[in-house]
């Protein structure tokens, strides 16, 4: 949640981004790739079962196991590493599905505003609604709509994109008016084409990129927002394996000085944000 | 008459916005709890055979008799007179259990913003007038890493730390010392009452057990302030009014108020988002030091499936927000007449 709604990113044209050498490029994506990697092969080879009691409760780190064993006895590297996968898919389905959707609101939202009518009344009460959504702390709403629709993966992407959602319609919404007055849409609308063509062909691809460049913070979000969640113990019903959820039985060990059951998933959670900023700063320019 | 309106008319007219964004909140607060599927009588039943009557009965209690827009009505109407129903599973009105538990999350908030406003003030002018010093630079780089560490691991971390290894905190249980007599009810916010009932030993323990979770939310929370703050205190310098301010020879702390006074308004606006932020991570917060606040009402109703404790809880918080947005928006405009809607028109 703290990397939520961080000031919407300068409006930069898309035209002013940097062309990178390929060499920092393929740099700054070696965090990104090494998680990748781990969530596709990782629970293929892991040494334990992720989701039963493997040896001795609060074993220490050593060499049967690399990050020893949390309260129950279960392994926490097995777990950290399996638990990549179901982070990194809730995190890249929210990120697809609420830019999506935000993209496609913010589009018609921004399009319809200024009619007059039953629908620029609607897109302008849309516009507000959206912006009363912000107003709230997303874990807030996370809680509440998990609570309604119960924890199991699709639902915590269905929730987490409707939390995220409204940023990026908001960021779409005012590059589509900005876009709406171009000359290049008169000189489209001239030329015969209907309004959905001109919507697909000419609003989109102007207006969607502060959408874009902003994945890599609503990847982000997600990934603390499910860590979040799953913290607050109403994520994923546990012995599944998610950091969140891993960070919160490693709580009370922690407190009694037994700090690896919350150390390891916590250390992947920061990796994985670090990473996905850094893919961000690499594609679209700094911030 | 006119005048008045000229002077006034731009915070009535905000004032005037309120009212409909809380029942705009409240409309969609009503349509997501329609969302929930399944029968909400048949979870506060628990399963038993009810006649048709007790169930009739019980939908009405709940509300949900008659078309969708009658049910809006009830509800707003409910809303509007400040009664928010019973909870389905304890009974208990939500808003007396809500009046007691908004102000502990609420005070760690505030608690929490106030040190965060006095670091930002502080370290944004360290850092825009020495900005070679080692501590002006780390603040910098820390407050651009900001963000990936959410506010939960920062308190297993900071509890691990303070509490495990170096026992400068107490174990983190509750507000203070379960040894003790709570404060004598007077405003309900904890921290206030033992300040008024003037009880050293009671407050030396509250102050100990505040310290870390206010402090965990400063250094989750605050950097964002504090990147923001530095941003456009380089920019206000950087302007051509500062090269004006000192080209005309004023002193140097008629230039840095001056600098000051533009750079403030920008930072004030993101208020509103940042408390949402202090607010929501209280939520979590709480939830680590075992602190009987909003957090742990919301996560037992989740566990329960209590929709009716969720749907105020959702309403509270959410008219919180939205009267803080409000008190910024107002102190925004107060400072930066520009951002005024209808400035430009009552102007003239």
């Amino acid at each position: 949640m703290t990397v939520l709604l961080q000031i919407p990113p300068a409006p930069s044209a898309p035209a002013a981004r940097r062309r990178l050498p390929p060499g920092v490029l393929s740099l700054a994506l070696v965090p990104a790739a090494l998680l990748v990697l781990v969530a596709l092969v990782g629970p293929l080879v892991l040494p334990y079962s992720p989701v039963d009691v493997v040896d001795k409760p609060d074993l220490l780190p050593g060499a049967a196991h690399w990050f020893g064993t949390d309260a129950s006895g279960m392994d926490v590297f097995s777990r950290t590493v399996a638990a990549t996968r179901t982070n990194l898919l809730i995190g890249l389905a929210t990120t697809v599905v609420a830019t999506a959707v935000g993209v496609l609101i913010g589009l018609v939202v921004g399009m319809n505003e200024a009619h007059r009518g039953p629908l620029g009344l609607l897109a302008r009460g849309t516009s507000r609604a959206l912006d009363l959504l912000q107003a709230l702390p997303a874990i807030v709403i996370g809680l509440v709509l998990i609570a309604f629709f119960g924890a199991s993966v699709p639902s915590l992407i269905l929730a987490l994109s409707l939390i995220l959602m409204p940023n990026q319609a908001r960021l779409v919404r005012a590059e589509v008016l900005r876009v709406r007055g171009e000359a290049y849409l008169d000189a489209a609308r001239m030329s015969g084409e209907s309004e959905l063509v001109l919507v697909l062909r000419h609003v989109l691809p102007n207006s969607a990129w502060p959408a874009w460049e902003n994945t890599s913070l609503v990847f982000g979000s997600a990934i603390v927002l499910t860590a979040g969640l799953g913290f607050l113990g109403v994520g994923l019903p546990p012995p599944a394996p998610e950091w969140g959820s891993m960070i919160a039985i490693g709580a009370p060990d922690a407190a009694s000085g037994r700090w690896w059951s919350a150390l390891f998933p916590a250390i992947a959670l920061a990796l994985t944000v670090f990473a996905a900023s850094a893919v961000g700063r690499r594609l679209f320019g700094d911030d | 008459m006119a005048g008045l309106w000229a002077h006034h008319g731009w915070w009535i007219r905000r004032l005037a916005m309120l009212p409909v964004h809380l029942v705009l909140f409240a409309v969609i607060v009503f349509f997501l709890v329609k969302l929930i599927p399944g029968d909400p009588v048949a979870v506060l039943s628990g399963g038993q055979t009810m006649t048709p009557e007790q169930y009739q009965a019980a939908r009405a209690a709940l509300g949900l008799s008659g078309s969708l827009p009658a049910q809006l009505g009830t509800f707003l109407g409910r809303t509007a007179t400040l009664d928010l129903g019973n909870s389905v599973i304890s009974g208990t009105g939500v808003l007396s259990e809500m009046l007691t538990r908004l102000p502990e999350t609420v005070e760690l908030a505030v608690l929490a913003m106030v040190v965060s406003l006095v670091l930002t003030l502080v370290l944004g002018f360290l850092v825009m007038l020495r900005p070679r010093a080692l501590v002006s630079r780390t603040v910098a780089s820390y407050s651009r890493a900001a963000g990936a560490l959410p506010d939960f691991c920062l308190g297993v971390a900071g509890i691990f730390l303070f509490y495990s290894v170096l026992r400068w905190a107490p174990a983190p249980i509750g507000r203070y010392d379960p040894l003790l007599n709570a404060p004598t009810h007077t405003t309900g916010f904890p921290f206030l009452d033992a300040l008024l009932s003037g009880d050293a030993v009671l407050m030396r323990s509250m102050l100990a057990h505040l310290w870390l979770p206010v402090g965990v939310l400063v250094v989750a929370y605050a950097p964002m302030l504090i990147k923001l703050f530095i941003r456009s205190l380089q920019q206000a310098r950087d302007a051509q009014a500062t090269t004006f301010r000192i080209a005309s020879g004023a002193s140097r702390s008629m230039v840095l108020l001056s600098i000051t006074r533009r750079a403030l308004p920008a930072t004030v606006a993101m208020f509103g988002t940042i408390f949402g932020f202090m607010v929501g991570g209280a939520v979590v917060v709480e939830q680590l030091f075992a602190i009987p606040g909003m957090g742990e009402y919301a996560v037992q109703a989740v566990t329960r499936s209590d929709f009716v404790a969720l749907r105020g809880f959702l309403l509270v918080v959410g008219f919180l927000s939205l009267l803080v947005f409000f008190f910024v928006d107002v102190v925004t405009m107060l400072l930066d007449p520009r951002r005024r809607s209808g400035a430009a028109v009552t102007g003239g």
